[in-house]
């Protein structure tokens, strides 16, 4: 369990984790949530502050804190992607953000899209120094990133059990899809929606697709790959079809891929497509030897 | 290769196991007033298969007769936000004064209301399937003071 725990990655695999991490702080903040700054017009009457809001005495907020909020986090985020100072940085963005976010859901509607997006801006700092292109491996780089993992999966293995909890097994047999379609369909579920049984497949198809995800961690790395492809897919049928992105749980789950070979990969198509007639690679060079040397 | 030192693996190993029994505990007896945590109701509820689909919104007449939505774009308030305090609206429907005064800032040119309303839209379904039948129901309105 320990061995599994502290499984050793390359230290470039968070950092470039951590900068896209960063980066999608800052496009929530304008691109996918701009409606929590808007609470800056809302009456201070519908403010319900939830329990950790109260445990910890957060104000109320007002335009002038949520504005004060909104421009240090984005400053924060976009400061923190340059990869400096990772602990000071680190911190002060899940810190705001955290405060962002108990803001946004304090008016009477929670959503659960970024818990392991949560948990990844909690963890990052703890991984201190890392560069992109680092390939040493770290234990504390593995531990956050599993973390982050367990997250990810605990987001669809409990909302399965949210799903017996409030609905039971009747939740299969149930609306709960045709009520989401006639609230927030697309033209493409409109279309599914009146198929005989497409609904229920989907519902019983979602409850077993939720209750099975803990069994992406006995699944070999290959599989693996392939089962995160079927989460991300599953996504973009949500997407299609009741238009829920749930895109802070997208970029949470970037931490099952092994993004610094992607980075490589990359580097190295870029590299062998620039390289013109006249400057072939020197006799003997690997190209992936001279990408790294370039990225350093 | 980074290693942890034992104090290190200890304290993560802690961190890990409470966040992940806060989960399960949330999950279990928890609310939606433990976020960040459990539990993860988004559509969890039960919906039995004839229930017709409520479709709440709020809308307006404006002072020169015309019928407008007050929707998050005009309000910043989001529907589920709005939907949960449907209970309070109808009881007291001179609340929806928060939602004119919302739309009021944010709308300082607009058209001025005359009236807001809680409408409630039911849409039929049978056998988890939309009939594509629907009727609305106005659950509150508030003459706004001229």
């Amino acid at each position: 369990m320990s061995k599994w725990l502290f499984e050793s990655v390359p230290k470039g695999r968070v950092a470039i984790f951590r900068s896209l991490a960063y980066l999608f702080v800052a496009l929530d903040l304008v691109v996918f949530t701009p409606w929590v700054k808007d609470h800056a017009h809302a009456d201070p009457a519908l403010y319900e502050p939830l329990w950790v809001a109260r445990v910890l005495h957060l104000p109320t907020p007002t335009p002038l804190l949520i504005n004060v909020i909104f421009w240090a986090l984005l400053a924060v985020s976009l400061a923190a992607l340059s990869n400096r100072a990772p602990r000071l940085l680190g911190w002060a963005v899940f810190a705001l953000y955290f405060e962002w976010m108990i803001i946004a859901m304090s008016y009477g509607k929670v959503d659960h899209d970024r818990f392991a997006f949560l948990v990844a801006l909690a963890v990052l700092p703890t991984v201190g120094a890392a560069k992109w292109g680092d390939r040493r491996p770290s234990e504390k780089a593995g531990w956050a990133l599993r973390v982050v993992q367990i997250g990810v999966v605990a987001t669809y293995f409990l909302a399965s059990w949210a799903k017996l909890r409030y609905g039971g097994p009747d939740w299969m047999t149930g609306s709960v899809l045709a009520r989401a379609i006639l609230r927030r369909g697309t033209d493409l579920a409109h279309w599914i929606a009146p198929i005989p049984g497409a609904l229920i497949g989907a519902q019983i198809g979602i409850m077993a697709f939720e209750l099975a995800s803990p069994l992406i961690f006995f699944l070999p790395q290959r599989w693996r790959l392939r089962a995160v492809a079927f989460f991300y897919s599953f996504h973009l049928v949500t997407i299609a079809t009741i238009t829920i992105s749930f895109a802070p749980h997208l970029v949470a789950m970037l931490s099952f891929l092994p993004l610094e070979r992607a980075l490589e990969r990359a580097r190295s198509r870029f590299a062998s497509g620039a390289r013109t007639p006249s400057s072939p690679a020197p006799p003997g060079e690997p190209a992936l030897a001279r990408n790294e040397q370039t990225s350093e | 290769m980074e290693t942890l030192t034992p104090v290190g693996r200890a304290v993560r190993v802690v961190v890990t196991l409470t966040g992940v029994a806060l989960l399960f505990v949330t999950s279990t007896w928890g609310s939606d007033d433990h976020f960040p945590f459990a539990p993860f109701r988004m559509y969890a509820g039960e919906n039995p298969p004839n229930e017709p689909a409520p479709d709440p919104r709020i809308d307006a007449t404006t002072v020169d007769g015309r019928v407008i939505v007050l929707g998050q774009r005009q309000t910043g308030l989001r529907r589920a936000e709005i939907e949960a305090k449907q209970d309070a609206f109808a009881a007291n429907p001179s609340l929806l004064c928060e939602v004119a005064k919302a739309y009021d800032e944010r709308n300082p040119a607009g058209p001025r209301l005359a009236e807001v309303r809680y409408v409630l839209r039911l849409h039929e379904i049978q056998a988890s399937r939309p009939t594509g039948r629907h009727t609305d129901k106005v659950l509150a309105a508030w003459p706004v003071p001229k």
